[in-house]
Formats: structure tokens, sequence, C-alpha cells
């Protein structure tokens, strides 16, 4: 009888320079999870996660950079927190996103979700340009960017009418102290990336 | 009791009647707020989607100027600006004292307290049945936010019914409602936020109470669109919680920013003869 069909793969054979990353840089020790699936049962956005938390925290396990560096659920994570809430032994999944988006993006992997990463991007640039972050402009340059030239205009105008999208927001007086840390991000970006 | 105020840059935008609710509100509880001078963004979403020690320097800057102000504790009415910082004063606390950070709700809660809370009620918020929301950030995650219960959250139900407000008991208090994906994702804000205001509905409020900027927009700004989604008119005004105190504190609908909100709680006010 031919049994070779299928063979376990057994985890602890598996070698995952990833976790040891993990473990490593964030402290985070993922052989303490129980595979419980509190994690993935109580995520607002799992039923459109092409991976799972619990799923993550396997893959993880399996050493497989290349998938969780480009999997869509990194851009469609919520940062809600109700993940770690519910992990009994406090596995800290969303800083592991975090971390995971980080790189992904620091080492010029395409988002799965363009738009995401862009609005994240246009958010600091406002921050590294005026040290606030001032609404209106930003959602005018994302609706350029991403060119949906009329997506939400009735709304804005709503919005704008109710005097809920003032054009100027307040500024940063000692904006040396702010750019320096965007600078400090990207001095980062170039010698890690 | 003196305590640094952080607005938080919704609260200069989108969310300006919660700054102006929040700041004569505390004023009548006895709280001095001190805006916190030259304060920079939190970096919301954004920063922390793409990098840890960046978000972290933009809320060091802002603790170390309230340290300068030479005071205890900051408060802020955005749950993303307040776990934001109370993320930050937890690494600082290991080096050397850094300030208590407590969200609006937290420092009413703790500082304040329901009764206190009850004594300034002037025209009491009899019959309005209303659902406290509190999202995510207020109470998550836990380990940072040291507040309330993050599955069961009671602190607003107290406050609302403080003032003479009824709560429902509903199931999606604290679940997301699509966070920052507004722009980016619409689709997740109108499918998330419409289970909530769906909950709502069923759990029998005639409006929401909210503690976020964030939630708000959401959840009011786009009720239009949850609604020709699921074919189901909703008609939920949401609130400030800051909003409603004032109110059952006798400030005017306009000192309130009531005309703000997109779905018209007037209506629904006069009704039940607060206005």
């Amino acid at each position: 009888m031919d049994t070779d069909f299928y063979i376990p793969m057994r985890l602890d054979e598996v070698e995952s320079p990833l976790q040891t990353e993990i473990q490593k840089t964030l402290g985070i020790d993922i052989e303490t999870c129980m595979e419980c699936g509190k994690c993935s049962g109580g995520c607002s956005n799992a039923h459109i996660f092409d991976f799972t938390p619990r799923k993550v925290i396997q893959l993880i396990r399996l050493g497989a950079e290349e998938t969780l560096l480009t999997m869509d659920a990194l851009w469609v994570c919520l940062s809600c927190q109700l993940c770690v809430d519910r992990c009994p032994s406090g596995v800290d999944i969303p800083r592991i996103m975090d971390y995971l988006r980080e790189k992904a993006h620091r080492e010029g992997y395409r988002p799965s979700r363009p738009a995401v990463a862009l609005f994240y991007e246009l958010m600091c640039s406002c921050v590294e340009r005026r040290g606030r972050v001032s609404e209106a402009p930003l959602m005018l340059r994302f609706n350029i960017l991403t060119r949906q030239y009329l997506k939400d205009l009735t709304l804005g105008i709503r919005m704008f009418l109710k005097g809920k999208l003032p054009l100027t927001a307040g500024k940063v007086k000692k904006m040396d102290e702010v750019r320096v840390l965007f600078a400090s991000w990207k001095r980062r970006s170039v010698k890690r990336g | 009791m003196i305590v640094a105020y952080y607005p938080g840059c919704s609260l200069e935008g989108v969310a300006r009647e919660y700054d102006r609710s929040a700041r004569l509100v505390c004023d009548r509880l006895g709280f001095g707020l001190q805006e916190v001078p030259d304060w920079n963004c939190c970096g919301a979403t954004a920063a922390h989607s793409l990098d840890h020690e960046l978000t972290r320097g933009l809320s060091a800057r802002n603790l170390a100027i309230v340290g300068r102000m030479n005071l205890a504790t900051v408060t802020t009415p955005c749950p993303g600006c307040s776990i934001r910082l109370k993320g930050a004063a937890m690494e600082a606390k290991k080096e050397s004292g850094a300030p208590e950070v407590m969200h609006l709700l937290q420092l009413l809660t703790e500082a304040a307290g329901t009764e206190k809370i009850a004594s300034s009620v002037i025209k009491p918020l009899g019959g309005l049945r209303l659902a406290a929301y509190y999202g995510c950030l207020v109470t998550r995650p836990r380990a940072v936010a040291r507040f309330d219960d993050p599955e069961q959250p009671r602190s607003m139900d107290r406050i609302l019914q403080a003032l003479g407000a009824e709560t429902v008991d509903w199931s999606h208090k604290a679940e997301c409602c699509g966070g920052a994906f507004a722009a980016s994702e619409t689709s997740i804000v109108v499918d998330l936020g419409g289970q909530v205001l769906e909950a709502a509905r069923q759990a029998g409020a005639e409006a929401l109470a909210v503690a976020c900027p964030m939630c708000q927009v959401n959840l009011d700004t786009r009720q239009w669109e949850v609604e020709s989604t699921r074919g189901v008119r909703y008609d939920l005004p949401v609130f400030y919680f800051t909003q409603l105190m004032g109110l059952a504190y006798g400030f005017t609908n306009r000192a309130m920013g009531l005309k703000r909100l997109l779905v018209n709680p007037l209506p629904l006010l006069k009704r039940k003869g607060i206005l």
C-alpha cells in the first residue's frame, strides 16, 4: 500500500528565521500559541482575510515569509486589538501585523491594496510637513492620486457645509522637532531595506 | 483639578463639536483643561502601520511637552490618540516618570464619578433610549488601556444613565466600526459600521453615543450608504457623549454643535421634550 500520499509536516523540524526574528525584535514568543482560534473567531475582518490571525501564526512557524509579506490581510487589518485581548497567551498579533507590514513596505513589496498604503503614506507626509493632519486636503490629494475624482463628492460637500472640513488646520511651530523623527525613519528604512 | 488637554487633529476638523462640548462639560465639572502647547499629531493608524519607532517618537514629543507643563495627567477625547500616548508613556515609565494618560471617558469616570456627573444635571435626558458605543481603543488592548472592561464596557452607560437617559444592552458595544478605512476601503466601513447600526436598531436604541471621532464619522456620515446597501432606514443620530452631557447640563443645542451631525438629531430631541 502506498502511504506516501500524505506525510504530515513536523513543525519542530521546520526552521523559521522569521519566528526567531520576531522573538528577538519584538519579544513575542509564538510557541505560546495554543491554536485555540479565539483570535480568528473574534476578528471583525476575518471573512475578508486571505489568512486569518491563527493562520498568520502558523505561517510564521513555517517560516513562510514571502507569503506573509505579500498577503492581503496586512492591508485590511483594522488594528482593533481584539485578537490580542482574547488570546489566552497574550500573543500580540496586531504588533506582529504592524511588524510584517512595516517590513513589506520597507522592502518594496507591492501592497495588495495600493489605496490603503497610499492613504497611510499621504497621512504621514501630511504630518511630516505640518506636524498635524488636515483632513480636507488629505482627502482631496487621495482622490486625485487614486483618480477617483468624484468619490465622496456629495458627502464632502455636505460635510464642508456643516463646517466639518475646514480647509486649514493647525500647524506645529517647532517643526524641526517633528522633521527629525521622519528623517530618522528614512535613515532606518535605507539601512534595513 | 488642572489637567493637560491633548485634542488631536480630528478635534480641529471633523470633530470640532466634540472639542467644544468636551471643554464646556469639563469646565462645568471643575476640570481646568490646559491645551498641550504646540502638540503634534500622534500619527494615528498611518504611522503605526508603517513604522513603530515613528509612532513612538511622535507621542514621546507630546509627552515631553506635557512633562514641561508640570501636570500629572493628560487627557484626550480621541481613543486613537489616547492609546498611542499610553503606549509611549508605558515605554517611558520604565526609565523615568511619565504623566498619566487618560481618555476623556476615563477622566470623567475616575476623577469625577457618576455622582458628581449626575449632580450637575439641570435638564435630565428622560425617555431617551441610547446605545453606548465604545468601539476599540477606549478599552483595548487592555494591557495598555487599563480602563473598563474590554468585552463589556460600562463606563459610558453609567454616565448616560446619570444624565437620566436609558441605555440598551446590546452586542456591538466594543466591535470595530471600520476605523481608518473610511476613505481607502470604504466598503469595510459600510460593512462593519452597518453591523453596528443594525445591532443598535435591533436592541431598540433611538440614537448612539460615542467617544471617538472616527466612530462618529463612520457611523454618521456613512449611514446613508449603509441604508442604501442594506435597504433599511436607520435614522439613528450619532452623538458624542459630551454633547449629551452638555444638553443635560443646560447648554444650548448650538453650543453643543448638534447641527453639525449629518443624521439630524433635532426631531428626536424635540419628540422627547429635551429641546
